[in-house]
């Protein structure tokens, strides 16, 4: 039993009130107990707590050790430059830290904009007399007055109703307002027609109700509790970066820990040992991933929007390139959200909208369209809701404008899924209704067929639900109409339902609201990218699957699962259901999506959901990506969403997809470039360790290179376009890795040992010009010494260029892509080189990274190891090419 | 199990939402039942009167439903008189509500609420009320453990209650995932969990079936506390049954305690259970 289900008395006796209301006393002890009717957010982490966080996830604490053993390094061995790579890796982790912080702050205001929804004040009835209450001292068994235009401030059972209709959108997403009763109701109290829930509007009539709910407890509360707590987890990038730096940690570490053995074997004293194992160790870690990968990310954001796709968590980014299952809606995301008239049945016949009707039963037809509507003509414009517009501007076009005096109204509801309008119209008194044909026809007696009314026969409902049927299956909403002419008993408000007996059937309307033209060829690229489309609507099972065939979404016979179908069936059987290639949900309300979407994650999915709805937000705030509509949708939606469709189209979310494939792909590119790299920075200290040569690359020189020189190139590869292919393969599987074993040989084993070879080669190259013998030992302040470690870095710098070239793609050649195809690639070689030139021959640059400047025949010695590296990959790319097509 | 139950009342409505609870029970488990309003002195007349309908309602309901009840309405400390009450009439189980100001409070320090489960030498069930509406719950939210203790008396207290309303009980397991260094979290899926369930909700799912309860289970992964407040708001359970948290204080302190948050954050009503030690 629930509060629904009781009477008047029942209420009362259950909340102990009483039509006198609470008094002041009681009230004021009830909100002590229940507390203030407001939405709250849900006690969580602490904002200090969660900056905090930031700074102690597993790479940040890598970053914090690499920082604390360059700053012991520097208090053992001074001068090397290891403090400011202390400082440096501090800069990067609270610039980090910060950047991830504002992203998660700003994403939640999800709850702001719910508590907008409900009112401020509210006439509450205490000790016998109407006051007005701020509405968040309502409690429990408080009487609560209602009018037009009022927020209804917590959930109420209703015990007075006078024509009271209210719109439920915010609860429903249904925007056509409801009538509500206070007659007891059997079912469960969301669909129950006497309970008025916090958040919803009055659009007219008045009304009196028991608050039976306040604050987080009412179903809208149930929202804020969902919209504030669930969450989708880690991103697939956020487990893969956790991943890859535990992997780069172990490979740090272990190579770290070598050379300290190696040096003991080879008998260097224990502290400079120490610091060179902390050097190599240091180098190795890529100081510049996370910021690259950041801002990386932010660019793809920047694409996504000029594609009207507006991101607002930078990771969501990359998350929609590993969609598997996009849960979208029907109308305005597939469909145009243009409701027209497209077909009439009456007389036995299908008719075009255009074709001239000047029979008796199409006249009543479309004057039952027009006055059984609450849209209006304004001006030069039909306003009201998209349906009701199309029926009213058929019947204009075909009638004229008509006039008749409206006397009442049996408004729409949703379990009656029918609506009468008594007029008075050419001196008589005339009832006229539109609804389901499967509520309207059984309260047919007679039909008109050619102006005769006819008594209804078997023969007759057999034609109007085959006719039904064939209007379904081309798409097209149908609308039934039928009229009376009544009798002075009738003609009152109190007659309410009864007038809908013994009428007469009319005829059907079918409107379509035409699919958008590029969504055919969006779920075209879906199929081929091996992502699922699963269309959840309002809509009847044959016009969903009629429009789902029309735009390509279904070809076989699809899995239909139907709303009152759904809440019945286990989880088990849903997981089933699920499994299959081509679903459709129909007759589906926004409270559904979220368990379709934790099944769907449940099962190893990723998935993608639209929504507009508040009752949306929760099921947006589970999916992997919650996608809102941002010329529809509600700000709460918004707000609960990662991604904003700026013009609400399906394809756009395609689109995006792409985009976010791109990203990852480009997020691969730019790791080879900067872990192969890594391979040039450790030789030198391998080579060091293992033959008495001077160091030949210093710590500040491989900081130049990872957050100095290596950075814009990177991020131009971040902004190369998509391959031809991408959207031809499956999406990512969630165990795929970023850090990949092709993608390390690459840089570690290929790209890598160039560089070390043209860096080991400088060096010597300059030394052995300047006259040095083997084995000698120069001063860090030495001027031959500097400039070879110059020429070292600079070979690095220079085969990092041809490097970034060669990253551009995995199997293509370069100049089938095209060489000049990233202009941003030549910009960031051009700062590259900038700040190569100021590192090498400005006082300034000598002065922080230790070089000196090295002669223009050096830099031409070194340019062939560019070309080589260059070579090199086109033909390693062969012959992976090659290999694939074998 | 339950021969004699008690429900304390005072002048708040949630004890005697609370105490319809215990008259169910009751009625179902075929027991007696008190009902004891025990005034703080220094409580105004007007909360006694309060109290004392309250009680007077509850009796006639009791009435109505054939239940053999008895009130006691006495002034004094209410953790005294009621523990004195409990020892002398044999009491199996006591109902009583948790107040607002309990829940704010850490570990419930210095509240009635935490005074009764620590003193009374039989079950307490504890009950927060938050919806007035759902009056006769249908869907039961039971979350449980790996490891439950007292499985005859759990399972028989949430049967009792689900059949008396004719309601339905959903068992929800949260598990913790399974950490690997390279591969970080990873979750047992509900196939893998119902291919392994641990004993004791084997045990705790058989007791049920004696009952001939109907029932279905859940997995979920996460923070307990929170999944279960989830759970319960996403899939509109009317009441949550849970058991008393039994963690150290030092784990208390670490790692929280998921009764407090759902007791906080629970979107319907809720019963913790502290079966008799």
């Amino acid at each position: 039993m629930k509060i629904n289900n009781l009477t008047r008395e029942d209420v009362f006796r259950t909340l102990v009130t009483s039509e006198q209301g609470l008094n002041e006393e009681e009230a004021k002890r009830r909100l002590a107990e229940f507390g203030r009717n407001e939405i709250t957010r849900v006690k969580s982490r602490s904002l200090v707590l969660r900056l905090l966080g930031q700074f102690t996830h597993f790479l940040a604490i890598l970053l914090w050790i690499a920082s604390g053993l360059s700053f012991l390094s520097e208090y053992l061995h001074p001068g090397e430059g290891m403090f400011t790579l202390g400082a440096a890796i501090v800069a990067v982790i609270v610039i980090n830290a910060i950047f991830t912080f504002i992203q998660e702050y700003r994403a939640e205001k999800a709850l702001e904009a719910l508590k907008k929804l409900l009112p401020f004040n509210v006439a509450v009835i205490r000790s016998e007399k109407e006051i007005t209450s701020p509405a968040e001292f309502i409690v429990p068994g408080d009487l609560v007055r209602l009018a037009e235009g009022d927020k209804v401030p917590a959930d109420l059972r209703l015990i007075e109703a006078n024509g009271l209709k209210v719109n439920n959108a915010s609860l429903t997403g249904e925007s056509k307002p409801v009538l509500r009763r206070t007659e007891p109701a059997e079912g469960d109290p969301i669909n129950s027609p006497n309970i008025a829930f916090a958040g919803t509007t009055i659009v007219s009539g008045n009304g009196l109700g028991v608050v039976y709910a306040t604050g987080m407890r009412t179903e809208f509360g149930r929202i804020a509790l969902l919209t504030g707590t669930v969450t989708p987890g880690l991103s697939p990038l956020q487990k893969q970066i956790v991943r890859a730096t535990r992997v780069v940690a172990i490979i740090a570490a272990v190579i770290g820990l070598f050379f300290f053995a190696l040096g003991f074997v080879i008998g260097r004293d224990f502290w400079n040992n120490f610091i060179f194992a902390i050097g190599i160790t240091v180098a190795l870690i890529p100081e510049g991933m996370l910021p690259t990968v950041t801002l990386a990310l932010a660019m793809g954001s920047q694409r996504m929007a000029k594609r009207k796709a507006l991101m607002k968590t930078l990771t969501s980014v990359e998350t929609l390139g590993s969609v598997t299952v996009i849960c979208t809606d029907k109308t305005g995301t597939l469909t145009q959200n243009k409701m027209a008239v497209a077909k009439l049945w009456f007389d036995d016949e299908l008719i075009e909208p255009g074709a001239a009707m000047t029979g008796e039963t199409s006249r009543l037809l479309l004057t039952t369209a027009a006055l059984c509507n609450n849209a209006r003509f304004a001006g030069d414009e039909y306003r009201g809701d998209p349906t009701e517009t199309a029926l009213l501007k058929a019947a204009h076009d075909a009638l004229g404008a008509i006039t008749a005096q409206r006397l009442f109204e049996v408004p729409f509801d949703a379990d009656r899924k029918m609506m009468t309008t008594v007029n008075v119209m050419d001196n008589k008194t005339l009832a006229f209704s539109k609804g389901a044909m499967e509520k309207l026809l059984p309260l047919c007696s007679h039909i008109l067929v050619n102006g005769k009314r006819l008594p209804l026969e078997d023969v007759n409902r057999d034609d109007v639900v085959h006719a039904d049927h064939v209007l379904m299956d081309m798409g097209l909403r149908v609308l039934a109409f039928a009229s009376k002419e009544l009798e002075s008993r009738e003609m009152t408000g109190e007659a309410g339902e009864r007038v809908e007996e013994d009428m007469t059937f009319l005829g059907l309307i079918a409107l379509q609201d035409p699919p958008r033209p590029e969504v055919p060829e969006a779920i075209g690229k879906c199929h081929d990218a091996g992502i699922r489309i699963i269309m959840i609507t309002g809509d009847g099972s044959r016009t969903a699957v009629a429009i789902a065939r029309q735009i390509g979404l279904v070809h076989e016979t699809p899995v239909i699962i139907d709303g009152p179908a759904f809440s019945l069936m286990t989880d088990q059987e849903l997981t089933e259901k699920l499994a299959a290639p081509e679903i459709i949900f129909s007759r589906m309300t926004p409270k559904h999506k979220m368990r379709v979407v934790s099944l769907l994650k449940d099962n190893g999915e990723v998935v993608a959901v639209t929504g507009d709805g508040v009752n949306d937000a929760p099921a947006l705030k589970k999916a992997d990506i919650g996608i809102s509509m941002g010329i529809t949708g509600t700000d709460v939606a918004k707000e609960a969403s990662v991604m904003v469709l700026l013009d609400d189209n399906f394809a756009t979310i395609v689109n995006a997809v792409e985009e976010g494939r791109t990203v990852y792909e480009n997020i691969k590119k730019f790791l080879t470039y900067i872990f192969a790299s890594n391979i040039p920075e450790a030789v030198p200290y391998l080579a060091y360790i293992l033959f008495p040569i001077p160091l030949p690359l210093t710590i500040m020189q491989i900081l130049a290179v990872d957050l100095g020189t290596d950075m814009l190139p990177a991020l131009a590869l971040g902004s190369e376009k998509p391959t031809s292919g991408i959207m031809k393969q499956p999406p990512r599987k969630l165990n795929e890795r970023l850090l990949d074993f092709p993608l390390m040989a690459r840089a570690y084993l290929f790209l890598g040992p160039i560089e070390a070879i043209a860096c080991m080669f400088g060096f010597f190259w300059v030394l052995r010009a300047g006259g040095w013998h083997w084995g000698t030992l120069l001063p860090a302040r030495d001027l031959l010494y500097m400039q070879a470690t110059t020429a070292c870095l600079t070979a690095i710098i220079i085969t990092q260029i041809a490097n970034v070239f060669a990253c551009r793609s995995y199997r293509e050649s370069l100049f089938s892509i095209g060489f000049f195809t990233n202009r941003l690639i030549f910009a960031g070689i051009a700062v590259e080189l900038l700040l190569q030139l100021f590192i090498v021959y400005h006082p300034w640059g000598n002065e922080i990274f230790s070089t000196a400047p090295i002669s223009g025949g050096t830099w031409l010695m070194l340019a062939p190891f560019a070309v080589f590296l260059l070579f090199a990959e086109e033909a390693r790319k062969l012959i992976v090419k090659k290999r694939v097509l074998v | 199990m339950y021969k004699k139950v008690l429900a304390a009342v005072n002048e708040h409505l949630n004890s005697e939402v609370s105490a319809r609870y215990a008259l169910y029970l009751a009625k179902e488990a075929n027991a007696g039942i008190t009902f004891c309003s025990i005034a703080e002195n220094g409580l105004a007349d007007k909360g006694f009167r309060l109290a004392e309908e309250a009680v007077k309602r509850l009796s006639n309901r009791a009435r109505e439903l054939g239940v053999k009840a008895d009130c006691v309405l006495e002034t004094g400390t209410p953790l005294k008189q009621i523990t004195k009450i409990v020892d002398a009439e044999g009491i199996d189980i006591v109902f009583a509500a948790t107040r607002r100001e309990d829940v704010e409070k850490r570990f419930f320090a210095r509240t009635v609420a935490r005074g009764l489960s620590l003193s009374l030498h039989c079950s307490v069930a504890l009950v927060r009320v938050v919806n007035m509406g759902r009056i006769h719950p249908r869907e039961i939210l039971v979350p449980v453990k790996e490891h439950i203790d007292h499985i005859p008396e759990r399972s028989y207290f949430a049967s009792m209650l689900a059949k008396s309303f004719g309601s339905k009980i959903h068992l929800f397991h949260t598990t913790k995932p399974l950490k690997k260094f390279f591969h970080g979290e990873t979750y047992l899926t509900p196939l893998e969990w119902e291919r392994n369930i641990p004993p004791d909700i084997s045990r705790f799912i058989g007791h049920l079936d004696q009952y001939n309860v109907e029932h279905e289970k859940r997995l979920a992964s996460g923070m307990t506390g929170k999944s279960i407040a989830i759970e319960a708001a996403a899939r509109r359970r009317d009441l949550i049954i849970m058991g008393a948290s039994e963690r150290g204080f030092f784990n208390l302190l670490l790692k929280g305690n998921p009764v407090e948050y759902v007791l906080r954050e629970t979107p319907c009503n809720l019963i913790i259970l502290r079966p008799e030690q």
